[in-house]
């Protein structure tokens, strides 16, 4: 969802994002810094939330924008934006980093009441606190156990500002299937948060 | 998220909007280490640096390499020198098979651009002024030579004919 109150990604222009980068391309040291610095601060939270460890984000974010300043070329602007081929960067490194293969999609389990294969949920995520809030805490943890093909856009979408297009670029798929995995993706996070706080419940209570 | 694509009834999906905004709102408290920019601008830095500037004297070592190779290929090609003759005599007299004995210095006699030889007799005991033998019993006895004479008529060199 756009209107996502961490707003990770930095308000675009596109024509300054251009310059700067033909600047950087140009050995432009300062350039590149500033492009940096407008997208590490998305590119490392989104790297947290895949991996789940402060150490493997910082070593994903410090690996993306070395790809982005010896591949720079590779980034085409009428494809998307910047923040956005970034992201997608960060997205492979961090599946990568953690192991992980993307599965195909069983059309069975694009039904509203369909659950991950077990396969498919990442089991690795580190047991340690990462967020200071409880809550929130909770919800990366009830996101890090929904199927990947729907973490994905719920990560891109909601938590990482990008828009539908650019989150159905990244993922190499179109823009229907964003919306279709983000909502069924949402429904899984639902349950999943509530069977989390069901079995908060039950430890408690036992 | 358009509400009508959502499996969710409108006031959980409120709710779920709240609680990843709880997780959005975390997680902007986390930023990547500070050190990292530096990290990644020193190896923008690496990586953009040109090749290695030439010293203002770069071509000194390939110029001494070819100047070197140059005489040495000289050195291998050329003639050596002749070893000095008594010096070059002229054409006229080169077949005469008798030595000459150089009066003057041997740079001097073949530095001449003309030379006459010319046939002459003269007392045994002049030989002894340019330094050779004489025998004190045959000192008076006339001596047959041939004299090679510059063009000014200096005695560049002289021939005993026997």
């Amino acid at each position: 969802m756009n209107d996502s109150p961490m707003a990770p990604m930095p308000p675009q222009n596109p024509q300054h994002e251009l310059a700067l980068l033909a600047k950087m391309k140009q050995g432009d040291e300062d350039a590149f810094a500033s492009l940096y610095r407008r997208h590490k601060d998305a590119v490392y939270r989104l790297a947290l939330l895949y991996s789940g460890a402060p150490s493997t984000a910082a070593d994903v974010t410090q690996d993306a924008f070395v790809f982005f300043l010896t591949q720079a070329q590779q980034y085409d602007p009428t494809r998307g934006t910047l923040g956005a081929w970034l992201c997608g960067v960060a997205r492979n490194m961090a599946r990568k980093a953690a192991g992980y293969r993307e599965m195909p999609t069983d059309p069975a389990e694009l039904a509203d009441d369909a659950l991950p294969r077990e396969s498919q949920i990442e089991r690795d995520t580190p047991e340690t606190r990462l967020l200071r809030s409880e809550q929130a805490e909770q919800v990366r943890r009830a996101l890090a156990g929904i199927a990947p093909h729907y973490r994905d856009v719920l990560i891109l979408c909601e938590l990482s500002d990008l828009s539908y297009a650019e989150a159905a670029q990244v993922c190499n798929i179109d823009i229907g299937t964003v919306r279709s995995r983000l909502s069924r993706g949402r429904a899984q996070l639902a349950q999943r948060l509530a069977l989390v706080r069901d079995d908060g419940a039950m430890e408690a209570a036992s | 998220m358009n509400p009508t694509d959502s499996f969710l009834d409108p006031i959980r999906d409120a709710v779920l909007d709240q609680r990843l905004g709880e997780l959005s709102r975390e997680l902007g408290r986390h930023q990547p280490p500070a050190a990292l920019e530096g990290a990644l601008v020193a190896q923008f830095r690496r990586a953009r640096q040109p090749a290695r500037a030439r010293p203002r004297l770069w071509w000194m070592p390939p110029l001494a390499l070819a100047a070197t190779l140059g005489v040495v290929s000289w050195m291998v090609r050329a003639p050596m020198p002749a070893q000095p003759a008594a010096f070059a005599l002229p054409p006229a007299v080169q077949s005469d098979p008798g030595p000459f004995l150089a009066l003057r210095p041997l740079e001097r006699i073949a530095l001449e651009p003309s030379t006459t030889v010319v046939a002459t007799e003269f007392p045994r005991a002049l030989l002894a002024d340019w330094g050779l033998p004489v025998s004190p019993d045959r000192a008076g006895e006339p001596v047959r030579a041939e004299m090679l004479y510059s063009a000014d008529g200096e005695a560049l060199a002289v021939r005993l004919i026997q």
